[in-house]
């Protein structure tokens, strides 16, 4: 079986214990989405019919049975705050964080990737010394300071940019998305222009780059060909790891940007106990973790010709 | 080896995708246009108002749901054949025109407006006035309680309502003016209930767009509306924007025209921001500490008077609301009709509060518990404050912060020695917080504290069915008295609704109970 194949099916019990050990949690910790609708005006009478509406008054495994079931039909259930099927919450979310984490890693690797062959090209240099030091700030500060400092520049200030929200349309999400993910940029560049100018170090010092060197490749496409190709896989391996813990970190950022993905959509159908909500967007973010691993993976393979995954 | 051509060439590259960015996004506009004609001195028809709200609505159904932000919005759709006044104090004609009462009080005859139609264009009849009033009445977990007194509507003509009570009801034209009242098509319009406030249909100023559940809703301009030249924006869209500072933001840049409940420590500097408009409405909102009085010691009435001394409500305003709001003397506050201000409710006193813990059953003081929901910055600063203010009572209190859903259910299922709460009304009519917070027996337990004063009980039901305002507030006055005198919760203080919109924005005004009549909201250009 191919590996991709392979990997795919280990979605499987992945996404069965996942469903498990979040459907129990969240059903057991306190907290009532009968009395999130009611609010001050829940009688008992009125938090049983809607408990009977909603089959919460079923013990928890056959709640758990049926939810299952449902699952295996496509089925991840009805909201119990919208009344709208938990799977178009989660579908109407979910690109938003897409966007979100794609153009953060597409900005994260144009801020790093020139910054760290910059800092590679002349080590223990001023411009070296520059690079791995700066970036730091963006490590060092909260993601939603940074992200309203920038909304008070570039927005407010200059108006360059909108405050926040996720607008319409290919064009309106790239503007709108500029600056939440320029501040996700911020956060990961760090760690990526390290571990990539590590490697790039290493690499430098390989044989065949002073072989190329010496045949006069010329410096630029000596390392983009030789000392990039080379250096990239522990830096993606890096990028990967941290986009996996994107994946339900963005709530910080959709919340200062008032963008609707699917870590506010979490966050609030937490608050509320949307049962099904959670369920679903957990395994959502449990499956899109998987995949990121799996993209990682083959990402070595299309980049080292001698990595091969298939015995 | 050349190094600097392909770094440059690299940030070079960063730089395109910002321009590429910056390109694609032209033309893509906020939505905040104003268009349309001008009239000159008065209101402009024409544009879109972005109104920036806390947290998204629930629902669209108004006989169920009790979410503030939802029932703002609905109210732009359904209207109820009376509204309250700008004072929050009484009620006007709205669809209905004016009405009679028999002489035994228990039948009301409504005349209805002429020439009212639902956004579909078809006409509004008493029909649909009957309708909805009894969907509200059959609601089983949501307001019908409010229309308990009624036992049954009849439509004798298209323009006449008769409302048959089982007793004399001194709140009806109150209750009637609640947005569960609001008044839908027949039938749901021959739909499912369902499917019909999916896409709701109603006689008010705007009418259905869309709803991106989590992001925006929408409502558009109702040609059909029927009260002339209004509305005069083309829509409006209220976006969902938790944070506060996000909001603010928003406002200055100019893609919100309105930015609801801004922080309490903004609202002097967005009071001098230029091209900001800084509201602070007078409200019904009242901020209560509560006691439990299943949990010893609190049954006994000089703990509960000796805590409510010991509280510094100005020091509480100053702290929380930054000095925008009042202390509080009365379990009403002052916009609700009936409302006594000379209530003696306690306020700060240490050396009465001290003479009161003297008296009771734990001189010496006691340790509790103050529950919070976390992530309240308002509530946990009285909380820290009410801890230093219980320390010369020798009441050791200490901050218990759960989850909002937890705290919620804990205080509503009487797990709890003291927490925080706060009311604001619905319905222009006393008789609403009084059942809910002084009967034991209206569902809520007397406000959650199970508090039990069957003199207090025995006048609120009297003063229901009394419909001489001199007899009612007689009554009321000693409704407020007694409870205060009993302090079965400490009235901390009073606080206005704050509301920031751009200088642009004109006619926004928001009563006492919320409500916002959005036809009346134009922008200049």
């Amino acid at each position: 079986m191919s590996f991709v194949a392979r990997r795919l099916l280990q979605l499987v019990p992945v996404a069965v214990g996942v469903t498990i050990i979040v459907f129990f949690m969240i059903h057991l910790i306190p907290g009532d989405p009968a009395r999130t609708i009611l609010g001050i005006h829940a009688t008992p009478q009125a938090i049983a019919e809607l408990h009977r509406e909603w089959g919460l008054n079923r013990p928890l495994v056959s709640q758990y049975w049926l939810f299952l079931d449902r699952l295996l039909h496509g089925n991840l259930g009805q909201s119990l705050i919208y009344g709208v099927p938990a799977s178009s919450l989660i579908w109407s979310h979910l690109p938003a964080t897409l966007w979100l984490i794609v153009y953060a890693t597409v900005l994260a690797i144009v801020i790093s990737v020139p910054l760290a062959m910059l800092a590679a090209s002349k080590r223990n240099g001023v411009r070296d010394q520059i690079v791995r030091a700066v970036p730091l700030f963006g490590l060092g500060m909260p993601p939603f300071w940074v992200g309203f400092l920038l909304i008070d520049a570039f927005a407010v200030h200059w108006r360059i940019f909108p405050v926040s929200g996720y607008g319409t349309g290919i064009g309106g999400h790239l503007l709108y998305l500029f600056l939440p993910s320029l501040t996700v940029a911020i956060a990961l560049a760090p760690v990526v222009i390290r571990s990539l100018r590590a490697s790039m170090l290493s690499v430098l010092g390989a044989d065949y780059v002073t072989t190329a060197r010496s045949k006069g490749v010329p410096g630029s496409r000596l390392f983009i060909r030789h000392v990039l190709r080379n250096a990239v896989i522990p830096a993606i391996t890096v990028l990967g790891i941290n986009i996996g813990f994107l994946i339900g970190g963005t709530v910080i950022i959709e919340n200062v940007f008032a963008i609707p993905g699917v870590g506010q959509l979490m966050i609030n159908s937490i608050f509320q106990r949307d049962f099904p909500v959670v369920q679903g967007v957990t395994l959502v973010f449990a499956v899109l973790v998987v995949l990121i691993n799996l993209l990682t993976d083959t990402t070595y393979a299309l980049l080292d010709p001698r990595v091969r995954f298939d015995r | 080896m050349r190094q600097r051509p392909t770094a440059v060439r690299g940030l070079i590259a960063g730089v395109a995708v910002t321009a590429l960015a910056v390109l694609a996004g032209c033309g893509s506009g906020s939505g905040t246009s104003s268009s349309g004609g001008s009239t000159s001195g008065g209101p402009q028809h024409g544009g879109n108002l972005i109104f920036a709200a806390v947290q998204d609505a629930q629902s669209m159904n108004n006989t169920t749901v009790f979410d503030n932000n939802s029932i703002w919005i609905f109210e732009q759709i359904y209207q109820p054949l009376f509204t309250v006044t700008s004072n929050g104090k009484g009620v006007q004609p709205w669809l209905a025109t004016g009405y009679t009462m028999s002489a035994d009080k228990k039948t009301y005859t409504i005349a209805l407006r002429h020439g009212v139609k639902f956004s579909n264009g078809k006409p509004m009849t008493s029909a649909d006035v009957k309708f909805s009033i009894d969907q509200n009445r059959k609601a089983t977990k949501g307001w019908a309680y409010l229309d308990s007194a009624i036992s049954s509507v009849d439509a004798p003509s298209p323009d006449t309502v008769v409302i048959h009570l089982k007793f004399p009801w001194a709140p009806l034209l109150a209750d009637l003016s609640i947005f569960a009242n609001g008044i839908i098509p027949n039938n749901y319009d021959g739909q499912t209930e369902n499917a019909f406030y999916q896409h709701p249909i109603g006689t008010g100023p705007f009418k259905w767009d869309y709803w991106h559940k989590g992001s925006a809703l929408k409502l558009v301009r109702n040609p059909f509306y029927w009260q002339q030249g209004k509305p005069y924006l083309n829509s409006v869209t209220w976006t969902d924007v938790p944070n506060d500072n996000t909001r603010q933001l928003q406002l200055k840049g100019g893609q919100a025209q309105i930015d609801q409940t801004p922080a309490w420590s903004t609202v002097s500097q967005l009071q001098s921001t230029p091209g900001v408009h800084m509201f602070l409405f007078n409200s019904t909102q009242t901020n209560y500490l509560s006691f439990n009085e299943k949990v010893k010691p609190f049954q006994d009435v000089h703990v509960r008077r000796a805590i409510s001394l010991a509280v510094n409500r100005p020091a509480l305003v100053k702290a929380v609301l930054f000095g925008h709001g009042k202390p509080a003397n009365s379990l009403f506050p002052p916009q609700v009709p009936y409302y006594d201000p000379s209530t003696p409710g306690y306020q700060f006193n240490m050396a009465q509060a001290k003479a009161q813990m003297a008296q009771s059953s734990v001189p010496h003081g006691f340790s509790t518990t103050l529950l919070l929901p976390a992530g309240n910055s308002d509530y946990l600063t009285i909380g820290t404050i009410l801890q230093s203010e219980l320390k010369p009572l020798g009441i050791n209190l200490k901050i218990q912060q759960l989850d909002p859903n937890t705290a919620n259910t804990d205080q509503q299922s009487l797990k709890y020695d003291m927490t925080l709460t706060l009311w604001t009304m619905d319905i222009p009519d006393p008789d609403e917080l009084a059942t809910f917070a002084v009967d034991p027996k209206s569902g809520a337990q007397s406000f959650f504290t199970t508090y039990d004063n069957p003199t207090v009980v025995k006048d609120t039901h009297e003063a229901e069915q009394v419909t001489q305002p001199s007899q009612r507030q007689a009554l009321y006055n000693i409704i407020q008295t007694d409870a205060a005198k009993d302090a079965f919760m400490a009235f901390l203080y009073y606080s206005p609704y704050p509301y920031a919109t751009t200088t642009n924005v004109h006619g926004f005004f928001v009563t006492p109970l919320g409500n916002m009549h959005m036809e009346d909201v134009w922008l200049s250009k």
